[in-house]
């Protein structure tokens, strides 16, 4: 028992019952406001080997197609008054440095949020000791909280009034680690913006970049509400096409790999032809193949062999897909006749 | 009969206005056996002895009471007196109307009403008349200006200096749309001429502004404020300056200027700081189109100096181009809100080496803007109080509260109420709730009875 230096407090006979706090709202939860079915990353196949190869990373990253001006884009950090900004002299050596140490942090903020599997609920009895049953009328969670262990391998157990000795579940692994060991911008308890009423709401208003973040800093990448959230923002991105606001920012691999992953891409596929992005769509069908293991000939960014095979195969939205590719091929043949009646202009041709 | 009313119209004819002149005896006398006894009251009172009230006209007797001598207001004399005072008692007072409510015919009445002849008679008094004339008295003297409304208000109360007064006015077909002129001084100034003596007029000293970087500034002379402040107007209309302001709201670079024995020191401040400065900086940087700002004053403070040496500072300017080609270097911001990326703002046509940067050269922006002068910063003290032991104590005590307030609005948010642990199961554990005053009144009402 040396290992247990602290022990929890006895909690008392009404420790977080979320439903006597909020018996409205759970009322109210009962009709599902969005009409999005949360699909998370279930125990059938792992994400995880995949999204973090660094081939797929690599695809991810150009697909986030990065823009050093939104990636620094000017922020509210929550300060009284705006800093005053510092001018420098620079020369174009200095001014490079600069950029360059400009673009390792960019690389930092842009790291992509981990895709995992979603956890397993824990469910296991250490030992049974019915001596103990009538010792104390609440349970007793006893943390280990000596320096240096991670909070996914800290030792948390609960001796039940019954005299039960178990590992906490998650929810009480969570609550003890953001007690001893708080994460900065964490609440102990779930947010109400990650309840559906309000998530419904925030998303009405595009606030996308804020609720993800919102939900990296508050939820474990494996927690199913977390899966929940992200899942049903991705949906209601990919209906409304709202891609551009997620584009430089760490969310945007995550979402393409989602997509990817639960065969979704039509609609993002649709607009990077619209866009005339060929290059990263031939990108985003060799993330594709990889995922689903097809092969889809994209060796050549710049060609729509890949993309018409595609659309042939495996596309739901074949109509406005294959327009769409119609009308870049127009105006692709139109600018090339432009470049040359230029160039007979010119009396190059 | 004919003959009778000829007579009366003679007599009539023969009374004067002035109420001082007395009725000719030789008329009373020949009126009384003619006209009916028991209505005459014909005679006025007579005043023949002279007295302080009747020598001096009234604007004499006036001054003797809201005056005081050159000598006595020396000694402190006549504080409380003051010309406003001064009441017209005349007013409101019609001949023929007083006291004694009489109806004089050819006077206040007609002679001849249908084919009646209207007869001179008293009427009962009209209580009415003494107040209404009192209220009138009342009211002169008293003159109210209207209140200024908060917006159109100055530096000072309804004092010039600060106010609002409109664009110059058109010249021809040229107007100045969107311009507006603020008043900085206005003062007033004496000219001592030996024919004229001593002569009186109003100085006025304005800014005019488009808020988008044109101003002008001007004075203007006049006996009026009015006349002056027209004049001021439009002369700041012709001396129109263009002023470079940095994205819209700030000034480019630090600076340092100065007019006189005035000295200034601007500061670039980011948006919402406002503009921390002189009263009259800031109606300058109203009317400019500057809206943030640190300035400190130094030496005197002067209005037309300040204003003189702020602008002359505002118009040696120089924009970013011109400071990177004058260095030959890349002028770049960083700023916590982006991340401290470096935005380029200017670039000059060929930039320097690294090596070729010489090893005393003024390389902080900041610096260089000032021409080398460094700004005193003095060192701020912790207050008096926090070596006291009484402090400490208060910082104890003060220290189980530091979170209450966080806790409170977390409370109200998860619950809708401040509770504790034992809410739910006792409910009256939960902090007491603020009496209202009637509630209280009630409670004692019903312990005493």
């Amino acid at each position: 028992m040396s290992i247990f230096r602290n022990l929890q407090g006895i909690l008392t006979q009404i420790p977080f019952k979320y439903n006597a706090i909020y018996p409205v709202h759970m009322n109210a939860c009962l009709i599902r406001l969005l009409s999005y079915v949360p699909a998370e990353y279930g125990p059938e196949r792992d994400p995880a080997p995949l999204y973090f190869n660094p081939e797929v990373q690599s695809l991810l990253k150009s697909l986030t197609r990065v823009n050093l001006d939104r990636v620094f884009r000017k922020r509210k950090l929550g300060d009284k008054a705006l800093e005053i900004p510092t001018y420098k002299f620079m020369t174009d050596e200095q001014l490079q440095e600069t950029i360059e140490e400009a673009k390792k942090r960019a690389d930092e903020l842009l790291q992509m949020p981990p895709v995992v599997q979603v956890r397993k609920p824990i469910d296991r009895i250490i030992v049974k000791d019915p001596a103990l049953q009538g010792l104390d009328s609440s349970r007793h969670i006893f943390t280990d909280v000596s320096f240096g262990i991670k909070d996914s391998d800290r030792l948390i157990v609960i001796r039940e009034p019954d005299g039960t000795l178990k590992e906490a579940d998650w929810a009480v692994r969570d609550r003890m680690n953001q007690l001893y060991f708080p994460k900065p911008c964490r609440s102990l308890k779930m947010p109400r913006l990650f309840q559906e009423e309000y998530l419904s709401n925030l998303l009405s208003h595009k606030e996308y970049i804020f609720v993800l973040d919102r939900a990296c800093t508050q939820f474990e990448p494996d927690n199913p509400d977390y899966q929940r959230v992200t899942s049903i923002t991705y949906q209601h991105i990919n209906d409304n096409d709202d891609f551009e606001i997620l584009r430089s920012t760490r969310h945007f691999g995550p979402l393409a790999f989602y997509l990817t992953w639960f065969k979704n891409i039509d609609n993002l596929l649709l607009e990077l032809i619209e866009t005339a992005h060929i290059d990263n769509a031939n990108n985003l069908l060799q993330l594709y193949g990889k995922i689903h293991s097809v092969q889809y000939n994209t060796q050549e960014l710049q060609s729509l062999e890949g993309i018409t095979e595609y659309i042939k195969t495996a596309a739901q939205k074949k109509g406005p897909l294959e327009l769409a590719v119609q009308a870049y091929k127009d105006l692709e043949r139109q600018r090339n006749e432009l470049k040359q009646g230029i160039q007979v202009a010119h009396g190059l041709a | 009969m004919a003959v009778h009313v000829l007579n009366i119209v003679k007599s009539l004819q023969k009374l004067t206005i002035n109420s001082r002149c007395r009725l000719a005896p030789t008329l009373h006398k020949r009126l009384i056996p003619e006209l009916p006894t028991n209505e005459v009251i014909f005679a006025n009172t007579t005043r023949n002895s002279t007295n302080f009230f009747n020598k001096l006209p009234a604007e004499a007797l006036w001054k003797g009471i809201t005056s005081v001598s050159n000598a006595g207001k020396k000694r402190g004399r006549g504080k409380r007196v003051s010309k406003k005072n001064i009441k017209d008692l005349n007013r409101g007072q019609v001949i023929g109307v007083g006291k004694a409510n009489i109806v004089w015919p050819g006077l206040t009445a007609p002679i001849i009403r249908g084919k009646e002849l209207v007869e001179q008679q008293k009427l009962p008094e009209d209580p009415e008349r003494e107040k209404k004339l009192s209220e009138l008295r009342d009211r002169m003297g008293n003159i109210r200006h209207a209140k200024l409304s908060p917006l159109e208000r100055g530096w000072s109360g309804s004092k010039m200096p600060g106010r609002s007064i409109g664009p110059p006015d058109p010249i021809g077909e040229d107007t100045f749309d969107g311009f507006d002129t603020k008043v900085l001084e206005l003062k007033t100034v004496f000219n001592m001429k030996g024919n004229f003596g001593r002569k009186r007029r109003l100085s006025v000293f304005v800014i005019t502004g488009n808020g988008n970087g044109l101003a002008g500034f001007a004075t203007g002379k006049g006996i009026e404020s009015r006349t002056a402040l027209r004049k001021a107007k439009n002369r700041a209309g012709q001396k129109l300056m263009h002023i470079k302001v940095f994205r819209g709201h700030t000034v480019f670079h630090d600076f340092f200027t100065q007019f006189g024995k005035t000295k200034i020191f601007v500061s670039q401040r980011p948006e919402g700081h406002g503009l921390i400065c002189h009263r009259a900086i800031r109606t300058i940087c109203e009317v400019v189109g500057i809206k943030n700002l640190y300035a400190k004053v130094e030496g005197s403070t002067n209005v037309q100096h300040v204003a003189k040496a702020f602008i002359l500072g505002l118009l040696r300017q120089r924009t970013h181009e011109e400071i990177a080609e004058e260095k030959r270097l890349h002028l770049v911001e960083l700023c916590k809100e982006n991340g401290y990326f470096p935005k380029v703002l200017a670039s000059p046509t060929s930039c320097r080496k690294t090596n070729e940067l010489k090893h005393d050269e003024v390389l902080d922006f900041t610096q260089y803007c000032l021409d080398g002068r460094v700004i005193l910063k003095r060192k701020t003290f912790p207050p008096f109080y926090t070596k006291h032991r009484s402090w400490e104590i208060y910082l104890k005590k003060q220290e189980k509260l530091r979170n209450h307030d966080k806790v409170r609005v977390h409370m109200k948010a998860e619950y809708g109420e401040l509770r504790s642990f034992l809410t739910e199961k006792y409910p009256e554990a939960r902090p007491a709730k603020p009496k209202l005053k009637s509630e209280k009144d009630a409670n004692e009402e019903q312990t005493e009875n």
